[in-house]
């Protein structure tokens, strides 16, 4: 909201400047002739500062209608020689008044400083005879001894009498309203471009006029269109009003705004009108209510409601065969790069500057992409932009830096970038290319400490390791089709089901070998004692015939067997310290396995050594009752 | 009657004759194309070895040889650029290697070049970090892929038939220590059946219920919060970056990311493995 009225105010002061200048020249101030002594006084005493050029000009409207008088102003900013000036013959017109002469000097301290101008001014008013276009011939004068001439003036007569006829039988002053005294066309607002037919991303410029025959207050509400569709910007626009004809009709025109519109997507794309409501001065000349000391002038202020028609601007989209480094830069442009240090030591940085400058959508352009050797590590790229809006579209020069570390030693190229560009007079694209670079990089020393880096940036700046490639593709035969999975396939099925018949089949084939296997082993342990009886009683006979070394032998022969039948070891892994640990864990008692052992040892030394007779039968007797104790706990 | 079942009979056999010859010719095709392929790649042409490789899928001829090397083809034809233009993967084709290393690894969990070249190519996408599995889980998965699933199947049915025949080892047996080796020997015989059979299973389903699929799109496509382009983007995922796939609706797929987030993508940017 506030902006809105600021931006209203803006207008009505650039409104209230442009009439003021208007009337600037008829506002110089008149000097009196009690101020003229003073003045040449002062004028005298800054007569060292040197006038240089003089100027002679001539000033008259480029535009004038039929019957309505004129002022042709000729001016000198110099004292001319008296009786210099020669006016030229206006062929043409009609000389109503003049020459009448006017002088102005003023002089002005600025900070210290002093300046004076001086100016002469011959005015004429004349009548236009006739329409078509005539030329006001050069008038000549002389100042200080020296000659000056005006360029030749042209000035078009037109003939508006219809129209005027047709306004002047409106104003019947009789039933006049001051509405009714400002005719439909004496105020139009037109919103004008440069070119209706463009491409994506070229500039058009667009401005709003408002022409007038009326004297114009103020603007009390301007509503722009919102150019959906552009990208649009304002210009600094200059605010002379001029005189312009408009149908056969002199309007005084003011430019209201001007915009820089920069179309952002292709087809038809329509401006909305513009609307704008401004006051109106009416002045009627009132007889009944005449005022002795002010006239009967009676000023109406009429608001009225002006719109421009909408404008359809064609957008052509971009030609085919954009290259692929085309990203919507439209205009012309050229493009430099630098780079200040092509020797660098490793792990330090290093810059390339890209300068793109042209006139274009430099607003709009991407930055060239730079491809740096994988290890060198790149940062964000710095934009400095020099862009000025002009009539023309925004011109200037876009700096970008590229920032970058390299990693490890070694000469690095730099491949040149690349920029493309539409050019919209041409209808054509252009690539433009920097040079390539080569970098040189020396060891700092630590490269080998830093072999692994964050590089690929751009890829999301995780630990990465820099240099792995793919490994190779696998060549030689094309290999089969991959099989089916096989697991739970009916195969798979048969395979399990055959193994489990098999080995069913050889289970019941080899069931009595099974059985009697398992037996066998049964038989044996059940045998043992037997099996020991039988040898201890073999070695009661030895004993009864007095075979000492027989005996002893029958003797040992039934204590190993009798273990080894017993626990199922092989008499070959029996020792002394086996049999302890076989019966200590079978549960007999370590007094009994150490009676056990000893009638083994007793019977080895006995069985080479002469000893008592009754020896025998004792070892005998001892060893049946070692080994019915050992069966009595083994059995359990 | 028996006549036209003579005819019959004919037919058939014709055409399995020429369906064979037709087979074959296929196979030869497929051989040719396998050839100028790599020669294409060797010769750096990878978009011709790409054009070749996918030639050789179209005729039947799938391998995970095939698919690594295709993988590898796009991988390298994305890499190409022309200077100035760092477009890299600009046709979506990180996303085809992603997808076609997996198709390898599918078909051969063992193929260890291409987990390594897998690797890399996830690298160069913004894929995010799968949440870790637990330590057995890991192991078991590294344990599975160390072969493939019919190589586990082979494994286990040559361990079954080893402990048959060791469990009668050891009932025939009469020597303790026969007998005693024999038994303990088949009991291992007999984790190694079923710990085999547990892989071969494992992997199978690994590859029968596979809901994965790769972002193949050649640019960051949104993904929506609801089957519906106005919705809320959720998300941006790169190409290569792989997801679940959970349902579809129209022409839009459900997608759970590694990270365990939910959302929509249109189902032409995306590509089951």
């Amino acid at each position: 909201m506030d902006g809105e009225v600021l931006s209203l105010t803006s207008y009505n002061k650039t409104l209230a400047e442009a009439f003021n200048k208007c009337r600037k020249i008829s506002c110089f101030v008149k000097m009196k002739t009690t101020l003229r002594l003073i003045l040449v006084l002062v004028a005298l005493a800054s007569s060292w500062v040197a006038w240089g050029q003089a100027s002679f000009t001539v000033d008259a409207p480029a535009l004038t209608a039929l019957g309505q008088p004129f002022r042709v102003e000729f001016s000198v900013d110099a004292e001319p020689e008296r009786d210099s000036f020669k006016a030229p013959a206006f062929t043409g017109f009609e000389v109503l008044a003049g020459p009448s002469v006017s002088t102005g000097h003023s002089i002005q301290f600025i900070n210290g400083k002093q300046s004076s101008s001086y100016n002469c001014t011959y005015t004429y008013v004349l009548l236009p005879s006739e329409s078509g276009t005539f030329t006001i011939a050069s008038a000549s004068i002389k100042v200080d001894g020296k000659s000056y001439t005006t360029k030749p003036l042209a000035i078009e007569v037109i003939d508006e009498g219809e129209a005027e006829s047709s306004a002047a039988t409106e104003r019947n002053p009789r039933q006049q309203t001051p509405e009714s005294r400002i005719a439909k066309d004496d105020i139009v607002l037109k919103l004008l471009v440069s070119e209706t037919d463009v491409y994506k991303g070229e500039s058009i410029r667009a401005w709003l006029m408002l022409y007038t025959r009326v004297n114009i207050d103020s603007i009390e509400s301007l509503d722009m269109p919102s150019f959906d569709g552009f990208w649009s910007q304002e210009l600094s626009f200059d605010n002379t009003p001029s005189r312009e004809q408009l149908g056969g009709r002199i309007y005084e025109a003011y430019k209201i705004k001007e915009l820089l519109l920069s179309p952002q997507q292709s087809g038809k794309i329509v401006i909305p009108a513009t609307i704008m409501s401004v006051l109106a001065q009416v002045v009627v000349e009132d007889k009944r209510h005449f005022d002795p000391i002010f006239g009967g002038r009676q000023v109406y202020h009429v608001s009225r409601e002006l719109r421009t028609s909408p404008i359809t601007i064609n957008v052509k989209d971009f030609p085919q065969g954009a290259p692929a480094s085309f990203n919507g830069a439209v205009g012309s442009f050229t493009m430099s790069s630098r780079m200040p240090q092509a020797e660098l030591e490793s792990n330090t940085a290093d810059q390339i500057e890209v300068t793109i400058a042209g006139n274009g959508n430099l607003k709009f352009i991407t930055a060239p992409t730079l491809i740096l050797p994988e290890s060198f590590e790149k940062y964000d790229t710095k934009v400095v932009d020099n862009v000025k809006l002009t009539a023309s579209g925004t011109s200037g020069s876009i700096t970008y830096t590229y920032p970058f570390v390299a990693r490890s030693a070694g000469e690095f190229r730099i491949e040149p970038m690349l920029f493309s560009y539409f050019d919209p007079t041409t209808g054509e694209y252009h690539t433009l290319t920097t040079e390539p670079y080569t970098v040189k990089v020396t060891d700092d020393g630590t490269a080998a400490a830093v072999p692994m880096v964050g590089g690929y940036a751009g890829y999301g700046g995780a630990m990465r390791q820099l240099d792995r490639d793919i490994r190779f593709i696998h060549t030689g035969k094309l290999p089969s089709s991959a099989a089916s999975m096989m697991i739970l396939t009916p195969i798979y099925w048969l395979v399990v089901v055959v193994a489990v018949a098999l080995f069913v089949v050889v289970y019941v084939a080899l069931r009595k070998r099974i059985r009697d296997n398992r037996n066998i082993v049964a038989r044996r342990m059940k045998r043992a004692d037997k099996v020991a009886v039988q040898r201890l009683r073999m070695a009661q006979r030895s004993m009864e015939e007095g075979n000492r070394h027989a005996f002893y032998e029958e003797m040992l022969r039934a204590m190993w067997g009798y273990i080894s039948d017993k626990f199922n070891i092989p008499v070959s892994n029996l020792t002394k310290e086996t049999i302890r640990e076989v019966l200590y864990r079978r549960g007999v008692s370590a007094d009994v396995a150490e009676q056990f052992c000893e009638i083994i040892s007793r019977s080895e030394e006995a069985q080479y050594a002469p000893s008592a007779e009754g020896d025998m039968s004792e070892v005998y007797a001892f060893a049946a009752e070692v080994i019915s104790k050992i069966e009595n706990v083994v059995k359990r | 009657m028996r006549e036209v079942r003579n005819i019959l009979a004919v037919v058939v056999a014709l055409f399995v004759v020429v369906g064979s010859a037709h087979a074959a010719d296929k196979r030869t095709t497929a051989e040719v194309c396998w050839k100028e392929g790599i020669a294409a790649y060797e010769d750096g042409d990878y978009a011709r070895a790409v054009d070749n490789f996918e030639r050789v899928i179209e005729l039947g001829e799938v391998s995970a040889d095939i698919y690594y090397n295709l993988a590898g083809a796009y991988f390298k034809l994305g890499q190409e650029y022309t200077p100035g233009v760092s477009r890299h993967f600009a046709g979506g084709e990180l996303g085809r290697a992603v997808l076609n290393y997996h198709r390898a690894l599918k078909l051969n969990p063992a193929m260890e070049d291409a987990r390594y070249n897998l690797d890399i190519a996830v690298d160069h996408t913004n894929d995010t970090e799968a949440v870790p599995d637990s330590f057995i889980a890991t192991m078991w998965i590294a344990l599975r892929n160390t072969m493939t699933s019919n190589a586990w199947t082979v494994v286990s049915l040559v361990a079954l038939v080893l402990t048959f025949m060791l469990v009668l080892f050891y009932l025939l047996s009469e020597r303790m220590v026969l007998r005693k080796v024999g038994f303990f020997t088949a009991m291992a015989c007999m984790v190694v059946v079923i710990v085999a059979t547990a892989l071969a299973l494992s992997s199978r389903s690994a590859v029968v219920e596979d809901e994965r699929a790769v972002v193949v799109c050649n640019d960051t496509t949104p993904v929506h919060a609801s089957p519906d382009s106005a919705s809320k983007i959720i998300r941006r995922p790169s190409q290569g970056v792989t997801v679940s796939m959970l349902r579809s609706h129209g022409d839009w797929s459900e997608v759970l990311f590694l990270d365990g987030e939910k959302g929509w993508i249109r189902s032409s940017y995306i590509e089951m493995i």
